[in-house]
């Protein structure tokens, strides 16, 4: 699904932010990547979703070389993409239902499509009922979650979410990465970026550890001091 | 929490390509597009006071070069009328003999591109002098009378524009007995001349009013781009592409123009109805009839078209240059 080959990534002030990093994410599988802050989780998730090019190095997503990807060609390789943030990047001039619909009204879909498909999404983020709701009238938690129905609606076979549970309570941010590993089960291949080493532990998942724009670790977390 | 996908299929890890016919793919389109062209219409009443601005401004700079372009109608019409040379004096020579009168008289009648003449006597031109001037006294103490014989030629119909009276009045300069060729057509010219000239300058402000209009719908368009900057992130995040990022931008410049348009038909008409009083009241003192004409259909038409073209061309413009460069962070 996501392969790394020695990618580096130096930003214009000479600031390393990856460096030669190796990994491969199978087809369905579930991981998280932790490190402090500054380890270059961000600019790895950015890489993966086309936001950053690589400095060196060779990024295969869905067996597609995306290192020198045509600008005209990112749009249709993000439709494969469900993308979810910390700050949840929703529109809040916007219900939830058209902030859930965005993708589909994108790829062209008729409106009682968009609409029968949102409202199954929202279902299954648990958040029925609130489809007409403005995003600034709902909890953090609700927030990530139209966040979650948004990045899952046309079912993209990779899912990458950046500190998803950031802003949230222990229970709702086990909540959401229950829902991720549903969504798992389903085929979907999820990288979860978080430093909540609890979390982590909790879910005993294969753990990409970065330091320093360093990969330092690859396998299950074993201490919560590792990195 | 428990998740079913929709139809409880296993995900497959390659990208899904969903097959749509070219008519599929055109009915889409022209959805997509019906949809964002009523859908631009709403986004500009979301900011009524802005967009009623911004409309006002439009119309007035596109209702400067109508109300040009109407008055140059009228003004055209008007000079239409005077672009003819309905009367040329030939004066005659002094010592011309009756005789020879008559001989001219009859040649000149046997021009194609003469329709009458008329012969005024050195006698009856006085008289008519003596009478017009009212120095009827005072001209009887001249030894001589001083006025030459006079033919009043009138053209016929296609002789009358101003080639063809040059053409009859240099024919007319050949004959020997005519001492002086007389047409009243110089003064004609040159008002057309600086008529031209106001046409020529007008066109320059013109010109210069439509490019305001696209330089106003442009900067309105980037103001809307760099306000809903995080918007766009979030629409490129979720794979939109530039060009359907952009339709409802240059969608809105189009309405921007047209609405312009709109408001600058009625400031024209409304102009012609309160300058139509007053020039009636003109030309009935010297009992000319004569209405001012507005914009007709067609011409109503190409100004709300040229309104959404510039506002479309600006919008585009500005599209291109801010738009396109805005990428999620």
């Amino acid at each position: 699904m996501i392969l790394f080959e020695e990618v580096s990534k130096i930003y214009a002030d000479n600031q390393v932010a990856l460096n030669k990093v190796d990994f491969h994410l199978k087809q369905g599988e579930m991981a998280f990547l932790t490190g402090h802050s500054g380890s270059g989780k961000s600019t790895l998730l950015k890489l993966v979703s086309l936001m950053e090019r690589p400095t060196t190095g060779r990024i295969v997503l869905n067996g597609n070389d995306i290192s020198h990807i045509k600008g005209n060609d990112i749009p249709y390789l993000r439709r494969h993409i469900g993308m979810i943030f910390q700050d949840h990047r929703l529109l809040m001039n916007r219900t939830v239902l058209e902030n859930v619909g965005l993708p589909l009204l994108i790829e062209g879909y008729s409106r009682y499509e968009i609409k029968r498909r949102s409202l199954s999404a929202l279902e299954k983020v648990g958040l029925s009922g609130k489809e007409n709701s403005f995003p600034i009238h709902l909890s953090g938690g609700e927030q990530q979650r139209v966040g979650i129905a948004r990045a899952i609606i046309n079912q993209p076979p990779l899912l990458l979410a950046d500190e998803p549970t950031g802003n949230l309570d222990p229970k709702l941010s086990l909540e959401i990465l229950s829902l991720f590993e549903s969504l798992n089960e389903f085929g979907m291949s999820v990288l979860i970026a978080t430093h909540d080493l609890g979390l982590i532990a909790k879910m005993r998942y294969r753990t990409l550890t970065l330091r320093e724009g360093e990969m330092i670790n690859d396998g299950l977390l074993r201490e919560r001091n590792e990195y | 929490m428990s998740i079913n996908m929709e139809g409880n299929k296993k995900l497959s890890g390659s990208p899904r390509i969903n097959k749509v016919s070219l008519i599929g793919r055109i009915k889409s389109s022209l959805g997509q597009h019906t949809r964002q062209l009523t859908a631009s219409f709403t986004e500009l009443w979301k900011t009524p006071f802005a967009t009623v601005m911004t409309i006002l401004v439009l119309g007035i700079a596109l209702s400067l070069p109508t109300v040009f372009h109407v008055l140059y109608k009228n003004v055209e019409r008007v000079s239409g009328q005077w672009d003819s040379a309905s009367e040329i004096s030939l004066f005659l020579k002094k010592d011309i003999s009756e005789e020879r009168v008559q001989v001219l008289i009859n040649k000149l009648s046997l021009y194609k591109d003469i329709e009458t003449v008329t012969y005024i006597s050195r006698h009856q031109a006085l008289e008519e002098f003596k009478e017009m001037s009212g120095f009827s006294k005072a001209l009887n103490y001249l030894d001589e009378n001083p006025l030459p014989a006079v033919l009043v030629v009138i053209p016929v119909k296609s002789a009358m524009n101003t080639a063809g009276s040059k053409l009859l009045v240099a024919k007319l300069e050949r004959e020997q007995d005519i001492d002086l060729v007389r047409v009243d057509i110089d003064w004609i010219e040159k008002l057309q001349a600086i008529f031209y000239l106001v046409v020529d300058i007008v066109i320059g402000i013109a010109a210069l009013l439509l490019l305001s209009v696209l330089l106003i719908v442009s900067n309105t368009i980037r103001l809307n781009i760099l306000n809903q900057r995080s918007e766009i992130e979030v629409l490129k995040l979720v794979g939109a592409t530039n060009s359907f990022i952009q339709l409802p931008y240059i969608y809105i410049g189009a309405w921007y123009g047209f609405l312009g348009g709109l408001i600058a038909w009625l400031f024209t008409f409304i102009l012609v109805l309160w300058l139509q009083s007053g020039v009636m009241s003109l030309t009935g003192v010297y009992q000319v009839q004569f209405e001012i004409i507005s914009l007709n259909f067609q011409e109503s038409a190409t100004l709300l078209g040229v309104g959404a073209l510039l506002g479309f061309i600006a919008s585009f413009i500005s599209v291109k240059q801010y738009l396109v460069k805005i990428e999620p962070k």
